[in-house]
């Protein structure tokens, strides 16, 4: 009898364990824990913006994102008018030069701000990584925001626009957006 | 010994506002000039202006205007010579008299404001100077927005004739350039199917009426159907035409720019399907500038003696390109816009050599309003300038005459800042949520004449200023 303590003792524990990695796998993940990292391009035409990083227990996947305003660099009228100009603005070459788009886009609005939103897939040299390019239009300016990631499209776009649907980046990005006419 | 501080602090406080104070432009100030003189003016009935060309038509002077679109207060002005709003187009007005330039007509462009309407670009050649043109025809080449291009018979300037369209669909268009003496036209267009919004559509216009599609052409990752980075999108080209065998493209307004050196036989002659590689082969060179700079107009200036290298064994003479950049930002947004000179001597290394900006303290230009820093600079390769003097639009600083006989060391000789009129548009900043705006010139294009006169025209709507030099910057010209 004292012998089967350490296995009944070791049973439980094995249960416990599956049972809580279970029960972490089907929970949704924690709230995003968004860190603000440095940014990690260098210098272009245009003034660095902000980069945060979220971590795959938090979003799901390994996803970070980069939005910057562009003053001046948008149709006035137009807004920003289709796909080409997605792929044109939005920063995706930042990362790779080498970007297909996966499909069509859609139309999304931010912080008040309209504007069109892209899945591509990036050519990486050692792993396959996707991208998301955001651009969108307040007058004649643009906020141009780019996310890549691991996981899947869905999975980047959703950690994406929860992340710019939150109260600080809409504050940011309306302050960021004042330029001039 | 406070008080004194204090006291010093104050003064240096007002002595600031009031620099700020009297940098801005107040209707009824006279304009602010060195070696520039006004000559004459029209309001082009109050529409934003884009690049001006004066044609020796006859005996007559004729400038044609191309404009923007018209504004959120004023889509479309009222023509006081119909009495009905028209959305802005091209202004004709004739400068045989430049103190009384007399308005001809207006034809209306493509509705819509800013640079989403309008009719922008304007180039003209004589239909006996066009290989297969109607002799007696002047052929004005307008770009209409999304609407395409427009050729018209403008042999009566008072009554323009349209002669056919060209495209239709398309995402932009702008500073176009037409060969004369070929007939080959160079049109800026956005087509519907390539990624950027603005590239070249080649066509042979050597018989006006009966355009005939050479190519498109464009940076490769720009044509339909490529994937990855865009390149920059185009401003304009200029070429040399068949002698020369050189077009010059300027990419990029204020960001990313570059100017690219093209074979133009290897252009029109090549392979024309938009593949990379066929994209890639006219290409000579591609001179990158910093990122934080476009390049709005490229100006070819090949075979310049320079006085410097007169008693070296090589290079005398270079082949120099004048860069201008495009500010569109107002009161200094931005990285500053201006003038650079390149020496494309040996075109597979073309290298940067000079550049002019407008001193910023010479006019406290950031606090004015509107726009500081350059736009463009005159196109006429007439004798009574070229490869002298070179004038450049320079937003609320003026048109500004640069010596460039030695492009090592240009040099101011001369500006004009017109006054500002009721008609002028204000331009604003975003301040804390609100805006707050200025009144300022802000001269966006500046042509010439073989006369020797410079017109000047104001983008907030002020209209076409006619100049001309006087003092030691006429001398430059020769002109008596």
């Amino acid at each position: 009898m004292t012998r089967a303590w350490p296995v009944i003792a070791a049973m439980f524990l094995a249960l416990g364990g599956l049972s809580t990695v279970a029960g972490y796998e089907m929970a949704p993940p924690r709230a995003a824990q968004w860190r603000e990292i440095a940014w990690p391009f260098p210098r272009d035409g245009w003034p660095a913006g902000r980069a945060f990083r979220c971590g795959a227990a938090e979003c799901g996947a390994e996803v970070e994102i980069y939005l910057r305003p562009k003053l001046g660099f948008c149709n006035c009228d137009s807004g920003v008018a289709d796909d080409d100009e997605v792929d044109r603005v939005s920063d995706v070459d930042m990362i790779s030069p080498r970007f297909a788009a996966r499909k069509a886009g859609d139309v999304v609005d931010v912080a008040d701000m309209h504007g069109r939103i892209r899945a591509y897939d990036l050519g990486m040299p050692k792993e396959k990584r996707i991208a998301i390019g955001i651009a969108l239009s307040h007058r004649c300016d643009l906020m141009a925001v780019v996310a890549q990631g691991n996981g899947d499209a869905a999975q980047v776009q959703r950690a994406t626009l929860a992340l710019l649907g939150s109260e600080e980046i809409t504050k940011w990005m309306t302050a960021a957006m004042e330029g001039s006419r | 010994m406070g008080g004194r501080v204090t006291a010093v602090c104050c003064t240096f406080v007002l002595v600031l506002l009031a620099n700020g104070a009297s940098a801005q432009q107040k209707i009824g100030d006279p304009p602010e000039a060195s070696n520039m003189r006004l000559v004459g003016t029209s309001d082009l009935q109050a529409r934003s202006p884009y690049q001006p060309t004066i044609h020796h038509q006859g005996d007559k002077w004729i400038a044609y205007i191309g404009h923007h679109g018209g504004t959120d207060d004023i889509p479309d002005p009222v023509n006081p010579m119909t009495g009905k709003p028209e959305p802005n187009g091209t202004s004709i007005v004739d400068v045989t008299d430049p103190a009384h330039p007399k308005y001809l007509r207006h034809i209306p462009g493509q509705e819509g404001k800013y640079e989403s309407g309008g009719a922008q670009m304007v180039r003209i050649c004589d239909g006996k100077d066009l290989p297969k043109g109607d002799r007696n025809a002047v052929y004005m080449l307008r770009a209409v927005g999304t609407e395409g291009h427009e050729i018209w018979n403008v042999a009566d300037p008072a009554n323009p004739v349209l002669v056919t369209r060209i495209g239709e669909g398309l995402k932009d268009t702008h500073k176009n350039f037409w060969e004369c003496s070929t007939g080959i036209a160079y049109l800026v267009s956005g087509a519907p199917d390539w990624r950027t919004r603005r590239m070249t559509q080649i066509y042979d216009l050597s018989d006006p009426a009966h355009p005939v599609k050479i190519r498109d052409f464009g940076l490769p990752g720009q044509q339909p159907g490529a994937t990855g980075a865009v390149p920059t999108e185009l401003h304009g080209p200029i070429s040399t035409g068949p002698q020369g065998n050189r077009v010059y493209f300027g990419y990029g307004t204020d960001k990313g720019g570059f100017l690219q050196i093209v074979d133009r036989d290897k252009l029109l002659n090549g392979p024309k399907e938009p593949t990379p590689d066929n994209l890639q082969f006219p290409e000579i060179a591609r001179m990158p500038l910093s990122a934080m700079n476009g390049a709005h107009t490229v100006f070819p200036m090949p075979g310049m003696p320079i006085a410097e290298f007169a008693h070296d064994k090589d290079g005398k003479t270079r082949d120099i390109v004048m860069i201008v950049d495009e500010a569109i930002q107002n009161e200094c947004g931005e990285a500053r816009q201006m003038v650079w000179f390149a020496d494309v001597t040996t075109e597979a290394r073309p290298m940067l050599i000079s550049s002019y900006t407008v001193p910023e303290a010479s006019g406290a230009f950031c606090a004015r309003g509107g726009r500081f820093g350059s736009h463009s600079s005159n196109e006429s390769m007439a004798p009574v300038y070229y490869k002298k003097l070179a004038f450049i639009a320079f937003f609320n600083a003026g048109v500004r005459a640069l010596d460039i006989r030695d492009p090592y060391h240009p040099k101011e000789v001369g500006y004009f800042i017109p006054s500002i009129t009721a008609a002028t548009d204000k331009r604003c900043v975003t301040i804390d949520g609100r805006d707050r705006c200025k009144v300022a010139i802000q001269t966006n294009n500046v042509e010439t004449d073989e006369r020797g006169y410079i017109y000047a025209v104001d983008r907030a709507d002020t209209g076409l200023h006619i100049l001309e030099l006087t003092g030691e910057a006429r001398a430059i010209a020769g002109l008596p």
